[in-house]
């Protein structure tokens, strides 16, 4: 029988498919083991004992970080779980089992087995002992499993979890799933950023009645409503699975009245810029790197990086559909900005141990970490962005710059690195170069900032959180944290101010720039670039060539004349 | 060598009685195994907490302590002196059953 659930939808888009529980995977639930002769134990010591390795530290992260924010006492059980790990019955039970050749995931299973049994038959608070030997093996397991690999979802599911990490978003993979749904977390959350740019439907924070959609059951997604829908009706069904939207316009777009503005993607890997190419986007906007970091133990190194930035300028050098050969031939070349690495904030990268407070959203983070702790890093990184250059138009972008000082010196390491390449002889190029205005600082000091490099890129996400004081993830204050609040309009007016001052071209990358309704507002205020997540770009170029030029330029005279973000809703809203 | 050991902390052979046992049995060079006399598991290594715990022995039961090499006889003086000291019975210092171990199921 047909029902429907309602959560927050993350994305304009639906989808319908077979519910696939994430968390319902059952790491202790392994295929037959091979053959014992055909298993080396040497291998799988070494498996072992690198998971362990894996999970102690893991472990110990979760304990430091309990006992700051939570306390010592709730802190212990991670202690326990240690002390589990590194139990020696466990030790022995699993070296004896790979000696006589069981894979490492088998002879953990078998190890805690008798162990997780005789808790549960003990009575009251021992009993919970079981839970957290279950605990620790199924860490051991996951650690163990190339999920990823074996255990993604089947084609065309309705993904459904407790919730989703971001890591766990990025091993899905938008053409496979059909949407996801989750019975926790928030739209604005970092996830749901991601399902966005991935275009996945999503509706997040369903509530615990999601739990009751069992695996295999037809589930559509309706993420512009926010709506799930159970073995939907056949109309119901047949709305869902429709893709239509707006037509693909491969073309560089102007505004009636002949204004340039390109339309660009936000991306966070080589492939979802081929995605974005096919959705006609004028390159990247916004490479964010720090994606190539996460859900790994180690970070990238100079070599891979290089691959997944030369990978991306490719997906636009490399004609994608038929008519985008027709393209003008007087265009410019459609390039990919490329931020370096961002981390800090909400944006945690585990093997760098990054503290909440310390790398928190006033502390180090962005391109202060590039500058600090991450110095090495920020080299490596902007060594494989001088050698992607040289084949393509490649730009390089600061985040979270706040003074021209700060500016300065990032260049000055970008300049000292290619001085290095150039006399190791290896290809390379200076980028042009660009700075994220996410700080009231920045906005403030466009024009000093728009002096020394050729474009201004507003996030308003953070500028939106910096200016209003705000974090948009709580949910009592997330309307403040809104790009639409008059002050965020004045910093971004103040921005573009500033650099025409010094001849440099302003574009937005933050989450307005996906909205169709805003792009009046943001060429009225004068941006020149937008930015979003691909599955945005065919209807925000239609909305460009809508433009008045005039008409626009008094919307967004009128908006920074307004008191309230609702007084502007009902200035773009259409009549 | 080995003796039987009667269980007398409230807690039995669980929470930081047998944590205690743990950490004391890390402390010799003799390898020590304890035995549930009245419960039916297999003996366990008295360096394992999971085994320790495991025997499921509660107070008023008896243990059987068995310890082999050199220090064997210190061992078992220790583990004795351990399962039978009440802690009911110390100086009534409650802050020194909260420092914590770990092993906090009680």
């Amino acid at each position: 029988m047909s029902r429907q659930l309602d959560g927050t939808g993350v994305t304009a888009a639906t989808g319908v498919g077979t519910a696939w529980w994430l968390d319902d995977s059952d790491p202790a639930d392994l295929s037959s083991p091979p053959d014992p002769g055909t298993v080396d134990p040497s291998n799988e010591r070494d498996r072992f004992e690198t998971a362990r390795e894996a999970v102690r530290a893991a472990l110990t992260r979760e304990r430091d970080r309990t006992a700051r924010e939570v306390g010592e006492e709730e802190a212990a059980v991670f202690d326990a779980h240690v002390e589990f790990l590194t139990d020696p019955a466990i030790e022995s039970a699993v070296a004896e089992a790979i000696e006589t050749g069981r894979p490492a995931p088998h002879a953990v299973r078998d190890a805690f087995a008798g162990h997780i049994e005789t808790f549960e038959a003990m009575e009251g608070r021992m009993a919970e002992r079981a839970d957290d030997l279950r605990d620790v093996r199924d860490r051991l397991l996951r650690e163990l499993s190339d999920t990823d690999v074996t255990d993604g979802p089947p084609d065309g599911a309705v993904v459904l979890a407790t919730r989703l990490t971001p890591s766990e978003v990025t091993r899905l993979d938008p053409d496979r799933v059909a949407g996801v749904a989750t019975v926790l977390g928030g739209g604005t959350a970092h996830a749901a950023i991601l399902l966005r740019s991935m275009g996945i439907p999503a509706v997040v924070g369903v509530g615990e009645d999601l739990r009751s959609v069992d695996d295999g059951a037809t589930v559509g997604v309706d993420a512009a409503t926010g709506t799930v829908h159970i073995d939907p009706d056949l109309d119901v069904r047949e709305r869902l699975e429709s893709t239509d939207g707006p037509p693909v316009i491969h073309d560089r777009v102007t505004t009636s009245d002949g204004t340039a503005v390109e339309v660009a993607a936000n991306i966070g890997s080589a492939a979802e810029a081929r995605a974005a190419a096919e959705r006609g986007a004028d390159g990247v906007g916004l490479f964010r790197t720090e994606f190539l970091f996460l859900d790994r133990d180690a970070p990238p190194d100079e070599d891979e990086q290089y691959g997944a930035y030369r990978d991306a300028l490719a997906a636009f050098t490399e004609p994608v559909g038929g008519d985008h050969e027709d393209a003008d031939p007087h265009e410019p070349p459609d390039r990919v900005i490329v931020r370096t690495l961002d981390v800090g904030g909400d944006k945690d990268v585990p093997y760098l141990d990054l503290d909440p407070i310390e790398n928190g959203f006033l502390g180090v983070r962005g391109i202060r970490f590039s500058l600090g702790p991450g110095r090495a890093l920020f080299e490596t990184q902007l060594r494989a962005c001088c050698r992607a250059a040289a084949g393509g138009p490649l730009a390089v972008m600061f985040p979270l710059v706040s003074t021209p000082g700060e500016l300065e010196e990032a260049i000055a390491v970008l300049d000292d690195v290619l001085d290095g390449l150039r006399t190791e002889g290896v290809e390379c190029a200076r980028p042009e170069l660009g700075v994220m205005v996410e700080t009231p600082a920045a906005a403030l000091s466009a024009a000093a900032l728009a002096r020394r490099v050729s474009f201004l890129s507003i996030g308003t996400n953070d500028l939106s959180g910096y200016v209003m004081a705000a974090q948009r993830d709580v949910d009592a204050v997330s309307s403040l944290a809104d790009p639409l609040q008059p002050a965020v309009l004045r910093a971004i007016d103040r921005t573009v101010r500033g650099a025409r001052e010094e001849d440099a071209w302003v574009g937005v990358c933050g989450e307005m720039a996906a909205d169709p309704d805003l792009t009046r507002l943001l060429v009225g205020l004068g941006v020149e670039e937008l930015s979003m997540a691909a599955p945005a770009v065919p209807a925000v170029k239609a909305a460009v060539t809508a433009i008045d030029d005039d008409e626009a330029r008094s919307t967004a005279e009128a908006a920074l004349d307004a008191e309230t973000p609702a007084q502007i809703r009902s200035m773009l809203s259409p009549d | 060598m080995e003796r039987i050991v009667r269980v007398v902390p409230e807690a039995g052979l669980h929470a930081r009685p047998a944590s205690q046992v743990v950490r004391t049995a890390n402390g010799f060079d003799a390898a020590v195994t304890l035995e549930a006399i009245d419960g039916d598991a297999p003996p366990a290594s008295a360096t394992s907490m999971l085994g320790v715990t495991g025997l499921n022995v509660k107070q008023g039961e008896r243990v059987r302590v068995v310890a082999e090499g050199s220090d064997a006889e210190a061992a078992l003086d220790a583990i004795e002196s351990i399962l039978t000291e009440s802690v009911e019975d110390g100086d009534g210092d409650s802050e020194s059953e909260t420092d914590g171990d770990g092993a906090d199921d009680t």
